[in-house]
């Protein structure tokens, strides 16, 4: 089960109006960005957590990259905490280990305070926006979502172009997943046993079938939307209505607030680099 | 009853390539008929379905030469999307034509595109779906669903714009014995309920005997025979060089020939029925095996 996939469900996520859904992930997206304090941050990744579990969402879906991305996180936090060189007057944790007189290398090796600091608010920052984008996809059909961005004013031929490419990367996930099994069953194991290069080597191999098997099946995806008058005329209709209804306003203004409070708090505790 | 499709010397060849893979195609199909096109693979049967509803050559490009006219509707002046009002595609591969998340999404994309108004899509969603029975699974992923299941979506999915011909390549060729049964079934009430016109490429003998009114042969882009099952399934020559399997009942026929039997060839059975009545003509008329 993909996080970019639709996932069956009846919460009052996946039932809000989805231009409401839609402006909330832009201006969510924007606030992550604009956070640089940790803890507003935290009650910010606390915020999103939150409305997976309104939305019903399978929390194990997104505990697999959750994984990868603390790695993640911990490989910024090393790499911001020797190299970090923005800032005025980094507070030094630990002074140079490797001694001036080394050629090359001589002088490096500081650990920086504030690169540590920075290294955790990019890295949470990234695991927060990486749960933000899921919420929406998951609970919003195809459908939906190109009639929302009809309806915010896109010419429909550029919604649907939009949807059905967002439609596809789950699509591709199964592909290469189908791929990587068929070169299993004939005793590859170099995805699982190889070294890292070996590994980077082997990618070229599945990548050669996704990307032959995907224009395939857009060409395919093409012909049965035009045999059945994609775009024959300037407008269209739809058998959904959207309707706003009062909670979804209400909603909608509910997050937003909380969001320009997360911005006031952010500059009034401070931002941690 | 008029003609509905007429070919006139239509050739085609793919962009890039010098070999014609429709060559010189003369025919003319009635409306209301069930045509099965049949031949080996390669012998040019998707390229004609999809030079039928103009997919070939607006979509795909390539030279043609001489005219196909659907309805009135000559496939080279008139755009695909315009075309699909007059003639419904399914496709062999159910996965690929089927790009949204609900099946009853999938039902309302076409019609949302011919600017029908609300009412009339809700009205004909609910018409395809108990066309085709998939009631109850309206809000199911069309990905979820059984091979079957998947095609019969499509085929709701064209005919929600109700076209007058529905052009079927290979629609059951993945399918298990079951989904080619459920399939056929409901392209069967198509013809005989809504009379449409049925244009359907298949390997599948048993059911072109018992539901086509004409099979058209081809063969490396040419039509060599096209004519009724009755006849096409009874001439061996002709089957056997372009590899086309007769129904097993006819095979039976030829094979108790070969061991001594001697019955003529247009007593050939090409139906279950059929061979009932020739085994019992050759153990003398009596039943039950007296």
């Amino acid at each position: 089960m993909s996080i970019l996939d639709y996932h069956y469900g009846d919460s009052y996520i996946h039932r809000m109006d989805p231009r409401v859904k839609m402006i909330l992930l832009i201006l969510l997206t924007i606030v992550v960005f604009m956070i640089s304090n940790f803890y507003v941050l935290l009650a910010m990744f606390a915020l999103v957590m939150l409305v997976w579990k309104t939305a019903n969402l399978p929390l194990k879906n997104i505990i697999g990259y959750m994984k990868f991305l603390l790695s993640l996180v911990a490989f910024l936090i090393v790499l911001q905490g020797l190299f970090f060189s923005s800032g005025s007057n980094p507070i030094i944790l630990v002074h140079p280990i490797i001694p001036e007189s080394v050629p090359v290398i001589g002088g490096h090796g500081t650990v920086y305070l504030d690169g540590i600091l920075f290294g955790l608010i990019l890295g949470f920052r990234l695991l927060t926006l990486v749960c933000i984008m899921p919420i929406f996809v998951m609970t919003t059909t195809i459908g939906e979502t190109a009639l929302g961005l009809v309806k915010l004013g896109m010419n429909y031929k550029y919604a649907y172009m939009t949807t059905t490419a967002l439609n596809l990367i789950p699509t591709l996930q199964d592909e290469a997943r189908v791929v990587m099994d068929a070169q299993k069953m004939r005793g590859f194991q170099v995805f699982e046993t190889g070294k890292f290069m070996e590994k980077m080597r082997a990618y070229s191999t599945l990548v050669v079938p996704l990307v032959v098997g995907a224009m395939r099946r857009a060409q395919l995806m093409g012909v049965a939307m035009e045999a059945r008058a994609f775009g024959v005329k300037k407008t269209r209709t739809y058998r959904d209505e959207l309707n706003m209804r009062k909670i979804d306003l209400a909603a909608g203004v509910l997050v937003a607030f909380i969001c320009v409070g997360m911005v006031y708090f952010n500059g009034l505790l401070g931002g941690w680099y | 009853m008029g003609t509905i499709i007429e070919a006139k010397e239509f050739s085609y060849c793919y962009p890039r390539r010098d070999n014609q893979v429709l060559k010189d195609l003369n025919f003319s199909i009635e409306e209301g008929e069930f045509i099965a096109i049949m031949g080996r693979n390669g012998a040019g049967k998707s390229t004609l379905c999809q030079a039928l509803d103009g997919v070939i050559p607006h979509l795909h490009g390539g030279t043609v030469w001489g005219d196909i006219i659907v309805d009135g509707l000559n496939t080279q002046e008139v755009e695909v999307a315009d075309m699909a009002q007059k003639i419904g595609i399914v496709l062999e591969d159910p996965e690929a034509q089927l790009f949204t998340t609900r099946v009853d999404d999938e039902m309302a994309f076409g019609i949302e595109n011919l600017c029908l108004p609300r009412e009339e899509i809700i009205k004909r969603i609910a018409w395809a779906t108990k066309v085709v029975r998939l009631e109850g699974y309206s809000d199911r992923e069309p990905t979820a669903l059984s091979g079957g299941q998947k095609q019969r979506c499509a085929i709701a999915a064209t005919l929600a714009m109700k076209p007058k011909i529905m052009v079927l390549d290979e629609p059951t060729s993945q399918l298990d014995p079951i989904g080619t049964y459920e399939v056929f079934d409901v392209i069967k009430s198509l013809k005989e309920e809504y009379g449409m016109t049925i244009l359907i490429t298949t390997h599948k003998s048993e059911h072109i005997a018992q539901y086509a009114d004409r099979i058209m042969v081809m063969e490396e882009g040419k039509i060599v025979a096209f004519d009724t099952p009755q006849v096409i399934f009874r001439d061996a020559r002709l089957l056997s060089h372009v590899a086309v399997r007769p129904p097993q009942v006819s095979s039976l026929a030829g094979y108790l020939n070969s061991n001594g039997q001697n019955i003529k060839r247009e007593d050939f059975p090409i139906l279950v029925e059929e061979a009932e009545e020739m085994i019992r003509s050759l153990m003398g008329g009596k039943k039950d095996g007296q």
